[in-house]
């Protein structure tokens, strides 16, 4: 509930900082919407030439790609702006007050700052996956859909992890700029399904780096692809990855307290 | 009744990365860091009543603001110990946040794009303060350091004074019962340097919450607090009555002459020279409080003054003076 009350409060002054200025505001729209016609134009072009694309069907690339694009919305809506305001308030040093706030600060650094003008982007990939699942070959069942969702949670989950863990490194080497730039590089593998790559690197994108998981991961779910324990597997893993970055957070928090003056 | 803030043997050493200047050592420098060892603060150690001002004085670089960051919990310190409000401060509880702010003079919390306003409602969900309660302390805030203008204008628009004005009330606003401010009046002119001491005297009259401030300034802590901690080199040197302090300090008065001729004259006779590299036209001269007046009428008497300024020492100096002869 407190944190439900808090992220609106966040949102409410993201959108109020959003509209501080208004010949940046004007540009602001009309390049979100150029984008999405963009967006939509190459959509269109990819799906006119292609059916199938390492042995997945055109309903489940849709799909996919919805997946991705949600992804990626996590990335240019809160880890781009976020990770931005964070590496400059520890060279500036107001990561002082955000420490001091009776709020969890892991919590604080991630969501502060939330880019309001990409709030289509996460309607347009949740269009994406329905449409997907729809056009989806394989007759999806209600429990496929299901552990879809659940699975598309947990590769957020460990997104945001392995999120957390890149920028804490930033409290041990105090400039660390392209904390990102990793993780973007890392995620723009998971845009075409892992079968798609040799097999060592398939093994590379889903097991140490997990960020194919977030993607194609859900989607083999949603053909039935996969078993029990290794849906179990992926949520252990989520709960691992988590569990594990919140410590190195905490490390990182007490390495910067022990380190600054 | 067990003091509000308790401090026994508090140490920091910082490991602070060195190397020599030039290409060779840089680039020796980022195989293997050398560092070296700063103790910023040394087995420090005092006691805090509820209700105190305490004015914590001392040069640049004396572990002033080091001493206040592991108080408000943001450094852990290398040794000793440390209790307020009954908690230790780094162990960051949540409780314990919600009882003390941290203002610093020369930092924002405030967005600078949007108003103070805007800020201030952020900051009352974070701190979860109920509406009615927000209500009543703005209000008296209000009227403490007449917010209301301010309020409506965007952050960057507001003038440093301004400024400090909502950076003070927004670190008040869920009525801490601990205040550590750090320069909270640095860069302010006189009027308001004035300002934000009488609020401080009157928000303490009126919540009788505890306040810790340091200060570069003499008179800031002159006017607020009866007890002063003194430290320097990380050492705590005094700690004790405002009065008695100002027995141990030889009062004196720096007197700043521009001639209007040119500086031929020698003035060493009416007083102890001194050097002050940032007000090179001037020449200054360091005398006894209680001379001031009759050697300034001297000195407009004998010489063609163009400008005279009557100043306090910059208070380095005066501990210096104090403590290391």
């Amino acid at each position: 509930m407190q944190t439900l009350k808090l992220l609106s409060a966040f949102f409410k002054m993201n959108v109020q900082m959003s509209l501080a200025y208004r010949a940046d505001t004007v540009v602001n729209i009309l390049l979100n919407i150029m984008w999405l016609g963009w967006e939509l134009l190459s959509l269109n072009i990819i799906f006119s030439n292609t059916e199938t694309l390492g042995g997945w069907g055109l309903g489940e690339l849709i799909a996919l790609l919805g997946v991705f694009r949600l992804v990626n919305t996590l990335m240019i809506a809160l880890i781009w702006p976020n990770t931005e305001k964070f590496n400059q308030s520890i060279r500036d040093g107001s990561m002082d007050y955000t420490i001091l706030q009776p709020v969890n600060s892991m919590f604080l650094v991630t969501f502060s700052r939330i880019t309001v003008w990409r709030f289509w982007d996460l309607i347009l990939a949740v269009i994406l996956i329905v449409v997907g699942i729809n056009m989806a070959d394989q007759v999806t069942s209600a429990p496929q859909v299901l552990t879809f969702i659940l699975l598309a949670i947990t590769g957020m989950i460990i997104i945001y992890s392995l999120w957390i863990v890149l920028i804490a490194l930033t409290f041990w080497f105090v400039k660390f700029d392209n904390n990102v730039t990793i993780l973007q590089a890392l995620l723009d593998a998971g845009r075409y399904p892992a079968t798609v790559y040799p097999v060592w690197l398939r093994i590379i994108v889903t097991f140490i780096i997990p960020i194919a998981v977030a993607t194609t991961v859900p989607l083999q779910a949603l053909r039935g692809e996969l078993e029990a324990p290794q849906i179990l597997t992926f949520i252990l893993v989520s709960i691992v990855s988590f569990f594990l970055a919140s410590r190195i957070w905490k490390a990182g928090l007490k390495q910067y307290s022990g380190a600054s003056s | 009744m067990s003091p509000t803030i308790h401090v026994q043997q508090l140490s920091k050493t910082y490991k602070v990365p060195e190397r020599e200047g030039g290409f060779s050592a840089a680039v020796r420098g980022f195989f293997k860091r050398k560092y070296k060892e700063v103790k910023a603060v040394q087995q420090v150690d005092f006691k805090i009543e509820q209700g105190e001002i305490v004015g914590f004085l001392g040069p640049n670089g004396a572990g002033k603001t080091t001493t206040l960051k592991m108080l408000s919990g943001l450094l852990h310190p290398t040794d000793g110990k440390a209790d307020v409000l009954g908690f230790t401060p780094w162990d960051l509880k949540p409780e314990y946040l919600r009882a003390i702010t941290l203002v610093m003079g020369q930092r924002n919390r405030l967005s600078w794009d949007i108003p103070a306003a805007d800020s201030f409602l952020l900051n009352q969900a974070i701190y979860r303060i109920p509406d009615d309660e927000y209500k009543a302390t703005y209000k008296e805030l209000d009227e403490l350091l007449e917010l209301e203008p301010l309020m409506k204008k965007p952050v960057r628009n507001l003038s440093l004074g301004e400024r400090m004005k909502c950076e003070i009330a927004a670190g008040l606003l869920h009525r801490p019962k601990v205040l550590f401010l750090d320069e909270p009046t640095i860069g302010l002119d006189i009027t308001g340097q004035a300002r934000i001491r009488e609020f401080l005297r009157e928000y303490n009259k009126r919540t009788g919450a505890t306040i810790l401030l340091t200060s570069h300034y003499m008179a800031d802590v002159t006017a607020l607090c009866e007890r002063i901690i003194i430290i320097h080199h990380g050492q705590l040197k005094y700690d004790g009555g405002i009065n008695l302090l100002s027995k141990k300090i030889a009062p004196f008065k720096l007197i700043g002459v521009m001639l209007a001729e040119s500086n031929s004259h020698d003035l060493s006779k009416y007083g102890e020279l001194v050097q002050n590299e940032e007000d090179w036209d001037k020449q200054y001269i360091q005398v006894k409080a209680e001379d001031v007046t009759r050697i300034t009428s001297r000195l407009l008497a004998d010489l063609p003054i163009h400008d005279i300024t009557i100043a306090d020492p910059p208070i380095e100096d005066v501990i210096e003076q104090a403590f290391n002869s």
